[in-house]
């Protein structure tokens, strides 16, 4: 198991080590800085954006966007969700919801939320229509997953309505959950930041690119896109973090909580 | 005394239960006997409260029961302890509910597997962890759907020991449901034969009043002759299941 872990790292560690010299063989090639800029220029680029003084306000509002974003997406799915396992009104009411959600082109909603939303607003939102209904899906699908005879176990036993949630379905939203929570935050950062470029909110990752585009600063589109990169490796490795320590605290010494 | 009086059930057309009277004696074993499929399971199902009866009573089952499913239940997430703990969250409090696990595992001889999750477990092991949680739960009353159905003859035998040894330190009413005429001698005090299906009582037999087993084990087994003759096909059908 071990070993093959190791090889697995070994075959991913190639792989980057191959995009990596594909881009400076190709920029070396095209030799155009604003087509393809070198890794010189992208680190130059990096150097040049990482000292602007407003950095750290620009990626700290882009994070807190998304996390706020993603706490109160994750907030209304676990609401609903649980709603909707327990009610058959609620869950018919979010059935057209979701289902608009999910097949409504993206870019269509994002206008309307840019022409009736504040822009500091439209990047949560854009967030929030991605994200939302995975994380509802998700919720509800893990609850009704739940074996029934589990269920029909804890009745006989007088197990009472708030023990039946804090240690059965609560359980398993987290075991739902804890498979796509990860991708989830991913996919949330990126829309953050794509409301970001349309909305243009004063500190923001996204209002940032879109000035490199204007500016036609490829190298600087590109250390962009490093440093999100970056955030979004951060947020894989505290969404397992999180999830390791939840399981451990749940599954070591549960008798402590 | 837990009584049922005039139990019936049906589902849509199909009658399951027909005026289904009997008496359970308390701290006995009365064993159901009768054939598969035969409405045996309804029946427990409405003693424990899990689906509703058409029309009848029933007497004495309003307090806490415990029920030994033929699957574990067990929760696949949750540790032996946490799994035994959660059936004993509201009936005493947290210390004495672990005192009393302790005191159970020990007596099992189940310590070591206190802190293992079900998936460890072979299939054996996890049944004897269900019917242990029957016992714990501080309820006069078990019962027990076909639980050694699904064992091998040597489990079998190991779980019925393990059920005999508890029983007999815990003075519970057990009404155990079974296809299994040997299983219903071996740890019954009471035996009750089914009919098949509308199912009514057929025969009450107390196995104190037969000292010879084989004796007694013949007249069951007249009973289901008889049920089987009228009915060859599905008993050949039975027989190779």
């Amino acid at each position: 198991m071990k070993k093959s872990t190791l090889r697995d790292r070994e075959i991913s560690l190639s792989s980057k080590l191959l995009i990596i010299i594909f881009w400076i063989i190709i920029s070396r090639i095209i030799d155009n800085d604003i087509i393809l800029p070198t890794i010189t220029s992208t680190v130059n680029g990096l150097g040049k954006i990482i000292s602007n003084p407003n950095f750290f306000n620009i990626i700290g509002y882009s994070i807190l966007r998304s996390l706020f974003g993603f706490i109160i997406s994750l907030s209304i799915a676990i609401v609903m969700g649980v709603l909707s396992r327990f009610s058959k009104f609620i869950y018919n009411l979010m059935v057209p919801f979701v289902n608009f959600l999910s097949s409504t082109p993206t870019i269509a909603i994002i206008i309307l939320a840019l022409i009736w939303l504040n822009n500091e607003i439209v990047p949560l939102f854009v967030g929030f229509i991605m994200v939302f209904p995975i994380l509802y899906e998700t919720i509800l699908k893990s609850m009704l997953n739940i074996d029934n005879k589990v269920l029909e176990m804890a009745k006989v036993y007088n197990v009472n309505r708030m023990n039946i949630i804090k240690e059965i379905y609560l359980p398993s939203i987290f075991i739902g959950l804890s498979n796509i929570l990860s991708s989830a935050m991913g996919i949330n950062l990126k829309m953050v930041i794509a409301g970001e470029v349309l909305s243009q909110p004063r500190y923001a990752i996204g209002t940032n690119l879109q000035l490199q585009k204007i500016y036609l600063n490829t190298s600087g589109v590109f250390a962009w896109i490093i440093i999100i990169l970056a955030i979004g490796k951060l947020y894989e490795y505290l969404m397992k973090g999180l999830v390791l320590c939840i399981k451990s605290k749940r599954y070591l010494s549960p008798m402590e909580n | 005394m837990y009584k049922i009086e005039k139990i019936s059930k049906s589902y849509g057309e199909l009658k399951v239960l027909d005026n289904i009277s009997l008496e359970f004696p308390e701290e006995k074993t009365t064993c159901i006997l009768g054939p598969s499929g035969c409405g045996k399971t309804s029946l427990l199902n409405i003693l424990a409260d899990l689906t509703a009866k058409d029309s009848g009573e029933i007497i004495g089952f309003e307090d806490e029961k415990s029920y030994i499913f033929q699957e574990d239940r067990l929760i696949p997430w949750k540790s032996v302890k946490e799994n035994l703990e959660l059936v004993l969250k509201g009936e005493m409090d947290k210390n004495k509910a672990l005192e009393t696990i302790d005191k159970y595992l020990e007596l099992v001889n189940l310590e070591e597997y206190k802190h293992y999750y079900p998936k460890e477990l072979s299939g054996g092991m996890r049944q004897r962890i269900n019917i242990l949680r029957a016992f714990i739960y501080p309820a006069k009353l078990i019962i027990m759907d076909e639980p050694f159905k699904s064992l091998d003859i040597n489990q079998k035998k190991i779980l019925m020991d393990f059920f005999i040894n508890l029983r007999e330190k815990d003075r519970k009413t057990c009404i155990m449901v079974t296809h299994d005429i040997d299983e219903a001698i071996a740890l019954g005090h009471r035996i009750v034969i089914f009919t098949e299906k509308p199912t009514r009582v057929k025969r009450i037999m107390d196995i104190e009043n037969y000292k010879d087993k084989a004796k007694l084990r013949g007249e069951i087994s007249k009973e289901f002759k008889k049920w089987d003759d009228s009915h060859p096909i599905k008993y050949r059908y039975l027989r190779i299941f």
